[in-house]
């Protein structure tokens, strides 16, 4: 991120090969689209770019705030679109948002991600199915409590309890990670 | 509020989960508990991360990365 705080292309480079994967992934989970996810990445490493003077490293790490950045970009680009239906139609046809296939050799780093990403998955995996969705909703869709409630049809009490013990455990969960992360 | 409760708040906050009106609870709270509560919810935002990274990685065309980096050639020598 120094490299990139000083004007260096070349660090630009080196951080999309690094997460291009990754926050691609995100993006799709969001608005599973692949030419609007391509677009949307382009776009968000060039926030990347311009904005990169507002990164602080005592605020966290570097993937952090581009994750949260991707994901407020991913959300905003949602909603503009009015894509809730499509996206919804598209979500129940697709089980993985990926295909298995992501043929090449894998890094050092890809495969401390993977082992990264199946420790998560663990965790993720462990909750209940509903607290599982009522997370997925927010995070990945931008549901606000209320949205998940109707979208559900359950309890708004409900929803807000499932959130609460899901993200908590999840937190307590990645507590090793944290570190990492 | 208690800190117990700032806490599962926070976790709410940071993936933009919480309703309007909890909202103006929570900012009260978070300005009463200070760089505690600051603090909490920098760690809370390592739940974005791992949200993504429990996510596969997925393929983008080379194009996009030809794409940005010309754009930042040109941004740079404009």
């Amino acid at each position: 991120m120094k490299g990139i705080q000083a004007g260096d292309a070349d660090a630009l480079s080196q951080l999309y090969d690094r997460y291009n994967g990754i926050l691609k992934a995100l993006i799709l989970r969001v608005i599973h689209n692949e030419a609007e996810a391509d677009d949307l990445l382009q776009e968000i490493f060039m926030e990347i770019w311009n904005q990169a003077k507002n990164f602080s490293p005592q605020k966290g790490k570097p993937l952090g705030w581009m994750v949260t950045l991707a994901r407020r970009r991913a959300i905003d680009g949602l909603r503009k679109k009015q894509a809730y239906a499509r996206a919804e139609e598209r979500l129940q046809n697709e089980t993985e948002q990926q295909p298995d296939a992501w043929v090449h050799n894998a890094t050092e780093d890809e495969i401390m991600l993977s082992d990264t990403r199946v420790l998560i998955r663990k965790v993720i995996s462990s909750l209940p199915p509903a607290q599982q969705q009522a997370i997925d909703l927010a995070f990945f869709r931008g549901m606000s409590q209320r949205e998940i409630a109707a979208k559900t049809n359950t309890p708004l009490g409900t929803v807000k309890t499932r959130l609460e013990l899901g993200l908590k455990k999840i937190y307590d969960g990645l507590k090793d990670l944290r570190d990492e992360l | 509020m208690n800190f117990e409760q700032f806490q599962n708040q926070s976790r709410l906050y940071v993936i933009g989960a919480l309703e309007p009106e909890e909202v103006e609870e929570f900012e009260k709270a978070r300005q009463k508990f200070g760089k505690k509560a600051e603090d909490f919810i920098a760690k809370c935002y390592a739940l974005h991360e791992a949200f993504a990274l429990s996510l596969r990685p997925a393929k983008s065309s080379d194009a996009i990365k030809e794409r940005l980096m010309a754009m930042v050639k040109a941004k740079k020598d404009a």
